[in-house]
């Protein structure tokens, strides 16, 4: 009853509630979709930080990891793999080959990391193939195919077709020269991806450096991305002598993102709960004061003071939540919309390339927010109540009855 | 049988600039089973003697029995407690909780004495049904007349059990007809169910209907009179 009473209570001066729950309702829900535009921001970060280069889990053997070396190669490294291929979760995997190398054109040399790859396997792990701008991405089968990044042509001044040398150590020491003819360019949205890895068949490796296959980095892919934390700790046991790592261990910054990130959206949330507040607790004061009367009534009946609290509590909670619950639902649909479209920011390309962000940005929130959103409203509430329950418990019933 | 004894009890207000004598001195017993009115002109202090009596007030001296206990000694939650088990109220007007039904109006009293559910529904019905509005019980305050708001706070007042009903101008914003009939009902009740009914009023016709009528001024009782 005293719920009916609540309930009862908040739609008797419908015009003033339904302004503090229009309040709420628009501050939850622009509030909601900005955590959205966030969170998605932070998600296509991670994203496409995987899909590009990272996979969801590495392998290496620990001392590349340190040092880089060619010769730090994964011990038995073709037994890891199909090991891994027997796992149901893994969607892709790929054995590669990374080697630093100087990279020339006849004009200018740049760093970069040699990525030996078998391109079929590579194509189910990362995303590179879909980004190629010019030529393509080892489709035929001509020899000596070089895929490079649009920001190292540039600074190499080669195009399409042109041919640039490789120089690089080898298991001994000594220096291998190899010429490649660029095949593909690819454009990402990190242009310090783009200026600093190569890829080539890793076929041809084995050949200029008179190896059988070998392997520095096994990286895969999951059927979804959930499944990672089962599968790397099942991998982590399985291979205690390798480097095991998964995407926030391989990406550090991404990580103190993620564990911050959740923490920042609720401080930002608690922010505008707590401007909203005040607007709250100026409502209920009103209609506390309005009903000096009936309250006092209630308390000359016998309705003990620790009810007459709750009774306004209640109604606090009952006023926030019907705004609250409209604004998760009304945040939760303009979420649904945008995100159906995304924001295109290709506006602003050329700034977010540098911290990897796609250019169109989806809109999300997981789920929990939700939950955990609903239960500071009602926190709030219970801030915004005291105040105004404490005036109405004060009343004297004798002299609250005798107001008009 | 004695219900309710008053010794030398004066309520004195003096958050006032000049301090409010508003009941002097009074000496009062009422019997179980009265239907007693307390009479007098504006400000001679009918309201502050029925507060007292119901515990919504504080004596600043003297001495209320009622039901056998000593309530000028309890504390405000003694005092809540007391009220909602001993005593049915019946205010000048604006009684009911607005948002609440004829029904529930009579079931939140019972509510709040922690009576199951289905005991408060049935005993709201029959006690609604007792003041002649049982077809009125889903009626929400606002729909209902003057006097049918009054008959409502009647049954929640019986509906609490009390000891005794205390009413404060009861019929002051009733036209007469109605003023007439919450009388004839009070007197019914009070001779079917020998409920005590003790309230106040400056209204004549209201008057010739009491049993006892309890005259003060300025506090004061000027004159006690046994009617028949
Ligand atoms: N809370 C109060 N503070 C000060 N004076 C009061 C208060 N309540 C009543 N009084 C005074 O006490 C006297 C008696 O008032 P009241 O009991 O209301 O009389 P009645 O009900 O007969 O009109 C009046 O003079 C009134 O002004
Ligand atoms: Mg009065």
């Amino acid at each position: 009853m005293l719920f009916i009473l609540a309930w009862r209570n908040i739609w008797r001066n419908k015009k003033r509630s339904l302004i503090v729950i229009a309040a709420i309702t628009a501050g939850l829900s622009c509030g909601l979709f900005a955590s959205a535009v966030m969170y998605g921001m932070y998600d296509s970060l991670i994203n496409t930080t995987i899909d590009r280069e990272l996979g969801h889990i590495q392998i290496h053997s620990p001392k590349f990891e340190d040092e880089k070396i060619i010769t730090d190669t994964i011990p038995d490294f073709q037994s890891v793999v199909s090991n891994i291929k027997n796992i149901s979760e893994v969607s892709g995997i790929s054995s590669r080959v990374i080697i630093e190398a100087m990279c020339s054109s006849p004009t200018s040399s740049r760093g970069v990391k040699i990525t030996g790859i078998i391109p079929d396997e590579e194509k189910k792990v990362t995303s590179i193939h879909n980004q190629i701008i010019e030529g393509n991405y080892f489709e035929s089968n001509i020899p000596s195919q070089i895929v490079i990044g649009k920001k190292l042509a540039d600074n190499l001044d080669v195009k399409l077709k042109s041919k640039i040398v490789l120089s690089f150590q080898d298991f001994d020491g000594n220096i291998v020269y190899a010429a490649f003819r660029v095949s593909g360019i690819f454009k990402t949205e990190s242009s310090i991806y783009d200026q600093s890895v190569v890829f080539i068949n890793q076929r041809e490796l084995f050949e200029l450096l008179n190896q059988s296959a070998f392997s520095h980095e096994i990286v895969l892919r999951l059927k979804s991305f959930q499944q990672v934390d089962s599968v790397f700790a099942k991998l982590s046991k399985s291979y205690p002598l390798l480097s095991v790592k998964d995407w926030k261990l391989l990406s550090p910054e991404i990580k103190i993102y993620y564990d911050i990130l959740d923490i920042q959206l609720y401080f930002f949330m608690g922010i505008i709960l707590f401007a909203l507040l005040f607007g709250i607790t100026n409502t209920m004061l009103m209609s506390v004061i309005e009903r000096i009367r009936e309250i006092g009534i209630l308390i000359a009946l016998g309705m003990k003071r620790s009810r007459i609290f709750v009774m306004i509590i209640l109604e606090t909670i009952a006023l926030s939540l019907v705004g609250g619950i409209a604004g998760l639902i009304f945040g939760a649909i303009i979420i649904a919309i945008v995100s159906s479209t995304g924001i295109n920011l290709s506006a602003f390309t050329e700034g977010l390339s540098q911290f990897s962000i796609s250019t169109v940005l989806y809109p999300v929130l997981p789920l929990t927010f939700y939950p955990i959103l609903t239960l500071m409203i009602i926190l709030s509430a219970i801030i915004a109540a005291i105040y105004p329950a404490i005036k109405a418990i004060k009343l004297k019933p004798a002299t609250a009855i005798r107001t008009y | 049988m004695k219900l309710i004894e008053l010794y030398s009890v004066t309520k004195i207000y003096d958050e006032t600039i000049v301090p409010v004598k508003a009941v002097d001195n009074v000496d009062l017993q009422i019997d179980k089973g009265e239907f007693t009115a307390i009479v007098g002109p504006s400000g001679s202090g009918k309201t502050t003697l029925l507060n007292l009596i119901s515990g919504l007030d504080q004596p600043t001296s003297g001495k209320i029995v009622v039901d056998g206990t000593d309530i000028s000694t309890y504390n405000e939650d003694e005092l809540i407690n007391f009220r909602l088990h001993h005593i049915g109220f019946v205010f000048q007007a604006y009684n009911l909780i607005p948002v609440f039904t004829a029904k529930e109006n009579v079931e939140f009293i019972m509510l709040l004495q922690n009576i199951s559910k289905s005991e408060r529904e049935k005993r709201a019905i029959d006690f609604l049904d007792a003041v002649g509005l049982k077809d009125r019980i889903n009626n929400f305050p606002t729909e209902l007349s003057g006097g049918q708001q009054q008959r409502v706070a009647v049954a929640r007042a019986l509906a609490s059990t009390p000891s005794f009903v205390l009413a404060d101008e009861p019929t002051a914003n009733l036209d007469s007809v109605s003023a007439e009939s919450l009388l004839d009902l009070m007197e019914k009740l009070n001779k079917e169910h020998n409920m005590t009914f003790i309230f106040s009023t400056h209204d004549e016709k209201v008057i010739r209907r009491a049993h006892r009528v309890i005259q003060l001024r300025d506090g004061k009782i000027e004159k006690d009179v046994l009617m028949n």
